[in-house]
């Protein structure tokens, strides 16, 4: 009788205990995403460049409509104020106000720096999804700073238009938040790494309000995304996703 | 003395078979220096067009440029290139340049592109672009922010004639510049590259486009030809001994041309190999028909004491003789021939379409005659003839004189 | 000393059946000897004068020119003896064709490393000797069959050898012409002492001969002095 008893709240234990089976790659990747992304999104942020060179810093102001409305009005410094850059599917267009001119951006140039930094006209665009456009698989935990996270490879599927090769994503076990993803090419060079920190609450969300990109191709060359406002899920008018929103004198 | 008296008649014994011989040897020499001429001939001209097109026969960059390229990477003491460059022996032209890549947009498109900030009257000593100009005209210093575009470009942009095209840039703080520039010419160079893909500017318009103040990228060096281009490097390296820059020759910034030459080349020698072969196997059979034929005389010559290597010595006189005048007439008939040619000049225009994608946009080609060229060939088919003779003249030394002169 | 000696010389040549060309063949003679071996095809009399006249050596045996034992001279030197020591006349084909008579005689001097002049002014002398100076410069293909084989003769005796050997002179020639042929040889034999050693079966020539040698199968069967 006893024994009967014992089997059986081991194999309770065994099939009910909270937390005994962990979340598959693709589940993983699904919440990560989600977490990072929601149906809508609209804040300003600080964007710091630095090269050997020189540094600079922009202000803007950004709506993005996912999965394939983006604006963005740049609001500092003077010389750069008023530049704006719209996408509308895999269309992307930028006002420069020192020439009063759109131009369109062809899918050529997709691979370019935006703006000078670290992130490309691809990155700002998103048009890539982490849980569709990939194969996934966790290889292991490590501890991020303090945050216990899984190590996720996500591997580019055949048909995808995605440029890497490779990426490697640590996300966060408690609530799958990304503190790193880094990018390797198509030779398993890594090229750059996309730090995640700063984790607050910003409106019903955690969100890392500091995105911090370090590149290994060109010495001395990061990108400091801060956010200072970001609001999730409020609805954005449709007219500011227009060329009409975009030539605006601002 | 006697044995080369004895080769020569022995020539003219067989007069129709000598004569076939020499002909062998001389039109296979003829063809070989021909040949050479016209590859030569259309290998400096591939190197002149890409040296004119924008290249020059010597580049001279902030040192590292050439590995990787930047747009703060500019020439360092500028005053003492400018006094240095213009005094460069064989000089015709030296043009000191901004370098740097963009975006051109017009509302129907936009296409990456290369942006050459030049100075009109130092670049028409230079490159031929400005005679390449098919509309509008060549920039020019009193023009207000013009800019030349490819056809292909225009055509791609939709631009025309005194149409605004506005150029987008990372400029060398980092900010975005942008600015408006109209179009004052449209070139067709030939070349697809440059006609889709380069747009020159005034250099101070493309100074102040890329916030380079007085910077400038590169000194591109015209000389009279390739052939002193070593000279002038060297002076150039002297007088500037100490500066961090980096002065390069045309093989070095388009290192494609010389090895496309150089694949030239082998190929060229694959099929001289051939030519020398079917030669030789002609030459072989001749020398070995006549050896056979004397086989009894060769007998009666060591019955009477002449040494096995005389004999080979006759042999190999014989064939000396015959390539000696294959060559003499092979050598006439050849550089004749280059020199006609090179008068005359070999046109190409039906193979334009292919040429112009390797870079060649002028299609009449001239052979050169070079003293070594001529000197070569000759020597090669003779030593080819001489070595080929070998093997009979060692046979006719081998034959023992009792099985000799027993033979019919 | 004899001009010429073999001492139990064989030879047999292998080719596709054994031939026993000569069998310890013996034999001596004198200098100035006008000799001829006859006999029937396969006899050896041609193999003799090859041994002789150093263009192939023996299987076994000793043979020795005017003293030299050229059967312990070194095959590579055996050129070099016969420049110096042997002429010889063949049956045909004597003369070189690009040459003309008197390039021809002076054929060995020069070989011999006789200056031109001196060996051309000893062939024209030669020439006048037996009056045949008007054939000084013509080309073999101009002469006639027994003028080739007398200028053949000539061309022998002129760098004055130990000896000289001739295989079948007359085989191609005309009575006639043999007479001449003859003539001319018997007179180089008694006015210089030049050694002759022929291989016939010209009855003619054995006529002349002041000595005969009979061989058959290999071996010599008679050997006689006779006067002519």
């Amino acid at each position: 009788m006893n024994v009967v008893l014992a089997a059986a709240v081991l194999l309770w234990f065994a099939f009910a205990a909270p937390g005994a089976e962990a979340p598959d790659a693709l589940t993983i990747a699904r919440k990560c995403d989600a977490a990072l992304k929601g149906r809508t999104e609209r804040g300003k942020a600080a964007m710091t460049v630095q090269t050997p060179e020189w540094h600079r810093t922009l202000e803007m102001t950004f709506w993005y409509d996912y999965p394939d409305k983006t604006f963005i009005r740049i609001t500092g410094p003077a010389k750069d104020a008023g530049t704006g850059t719209l996408r509308l599917g895999s269309n992307m267009w930028t006002w420069l106000p020192s020439v009063e001119r759109v131009i369109k951006i062809p899918p050529s140039l997709m691979l370019q720096a935006w703006m000078g930094s670290d992130f490309t006209n691809d990155d700002l665009v998103k048009e890539s999804s982490l849980p569709t456009d990939y194969t996934h698989r966790v290889a292991g935990e490590t501890n991020e700073d303090g945050d216990l996270c899984y190590r996720l490879i996500a591997t580019p599927k055949p048909s995808a238009a995605v440029v890497w090769g490779k990426l490697v994503l640590l996300i966060r076990k408690a609530d799958f938040l990304p503190r790193r993803e880094e990018f390797y090419d198509d030779h398993g060079t890594l090229e750059k790494t996309l730090y995640f920190d700063q984790i607050r609450k910003a409106g019903s969300r955690t969100y890392p309000m500091r995105w911090h990109m370090v590149s290994h191709v060109k010495a001395g060359h990061e990108t400091t995304l801060t956010f200072t406002t970001l609001e999730f899920d409020k609805p954005v008018a449709a007219e500011i996703f227009t060329r009409q929103n975009l030539e605006r004198r601002f | 003395m006697l044995f080369w008296q004895m080769a020569w008649r022995n020539v003219w014994r067989y007069r129709r078979r000598s004569l076939l011989t020499v002909l062998t040897i001389s039109l296979g020499l003829a063809f070989n220096i021909l040949m050479r001429g016209i590859g030569d001939g259309f290998h400096e001209q591939m190197v002149d067009n890409s040296v004119r097109a924008g290249i020059g026969h010597i580049e001279i960059h902030r040192a590292g440029y050439q590995r990787d390229p930047a747009l703060l990477k500019t020439l360092p003491d500028l005053p003492l290139l400018e006094r240095v460059a213009p005094a460069t022996p064989h000089l015709i032209g030296c043009s000191f340049r901004v370098l740097g890549d963009g975006l051109a947009s017009t509302a129907e498109n936009s296409s990456g592109v290369r942006i050459i900030g030049i100075v009109p009257e130092t670049e028409r000593t230079v490159t031929t672009i400005n005679r390449a100009v098919i509309a509008g005209q060549f920039l020019d210093e009193q023009m207000s922010r013009p800019v030349l575009i490819g056809e292909r470009l225009a055509q791609s942009l939709g631009a025309g004639l005194h149409d605004k095209i506005v150029l987008v840039v990372q400029a060398a703080d980092g900010s975005m510049g942008a600015q408006l520039f109209r179009v004052a010419g449209i070139f067709r160079s030939g070349s697809p590259d440059l006609d889709r893909g380069v747009v020159y500017l005034l250099r101070k318009d493309a100074q102040s486009l890329f916030s380079l103040g007085d910077g400038v990228t590169e000194a591109a060096l015209l000389l009279d030809s390739s052939e002193s281009v070593a000279a002038a490097q060297r002076y150039l390296a002297s007088r500037l001994a100490g500066a961090p820059v980096e002065i390069l020759p045309w093989y070095v910034v388009e290192p494609f041309l010389r090895q496309f030459i150089q694949l030239d080349d082998a190929f060229f020698y694959i099929i001289v190999l051939i030519l020398f072969f079917v030669i030789s196997v002609g030459i072989l059979n001749t020398v070995m028909m006549s050896v056979f034929e004397r086989v009894r005389e060769f007998g009666v010559m060591m019955a009477l004491g002449a040494k096995p290597r005389q004999v080979v010595r006759l042999v190999i006189q014989e064939s000396g003789a015959l390539a000696l005048l294959g060559v003499a007439l092979g050598a006439t008939l050849g550089s004749a021939a280059t020199i006609l040619i090179a008068y005359t000049g070999l046109d190409l225009s039906h193979y334009a379409a292919g040429a112009s994608a390797l870079g060649i946009t002028t299609t009449v080609i001239r052979p050169e005659l070079t003293s070594q060229n001529v000197i070569v060939s000759c020597l090669s088919v003779m030593l080819v003839v001489l070595l080929v003779a070998l093997y009979p003249a060692i046979k006719a030394a081998r034959l023992r004189p009792v099985e000799a002169i027993r033979h019919i | 000393m004899p001009q010429i000696e073999l001492i139990h010389v064989s030879k047999t040549y292998r080719d596709h059946v054994s031939v026993r060309a000569l069998s310890e063949v013996s034999l001596t003679l004198e200098k100035a000897d006008f000799a001829a071996s006859v006999g029937p095809s396969g006899s050896g009399k041609t193999t003799l004068l090859n041994l002789v006249g150093a263009i192939d050596t023996p299987d076994s045996g000793i043979i020795r020119i005017a003293g030299l034992e050229i059967t312990a001279t070194p095959a590579s030197r055996l050129a070099e003896f016969r420049l110096r020591h042997i002429g010889f006349v063949f049956q045909s084909f004597n003369l070189f064709p690009v040459l003309s008579v008197i390039e021809n005689l002076a054929f060995v001097p020069a070989l011999q490393g006789m200056p031109k002049a001196e060996r051309e002014a000893r062939a024209e002398r030669l020439l006048a000797e037996v009056g045949m100076g008007a054939l000084r410069d013509k080309r073999p293909d101009e002469l006639s069959g027994g003028q080739q084989q007398r200028v053949a003769v000539l061309r022998a005796i002129l760098p004055e050898p130990d000896l000289v050997l001739a295989d079948e002179p007359t085989a191609n020639l005309d009575s006639e012409n043999a007479a001449l042929l003859l003539d001319m040889m018997g007179r180089l034999n008694r006015e210089r002492g030049v050694t002759f050693l022929f291989s016939t079966h010209d009855p003619a020539v054995m006529s002349r001969a002041r000595r005969l040698i009979r061989l058959r199968d290999g071996r010599i069967i008679s050997d006689e002095v006779r006067e002519p």
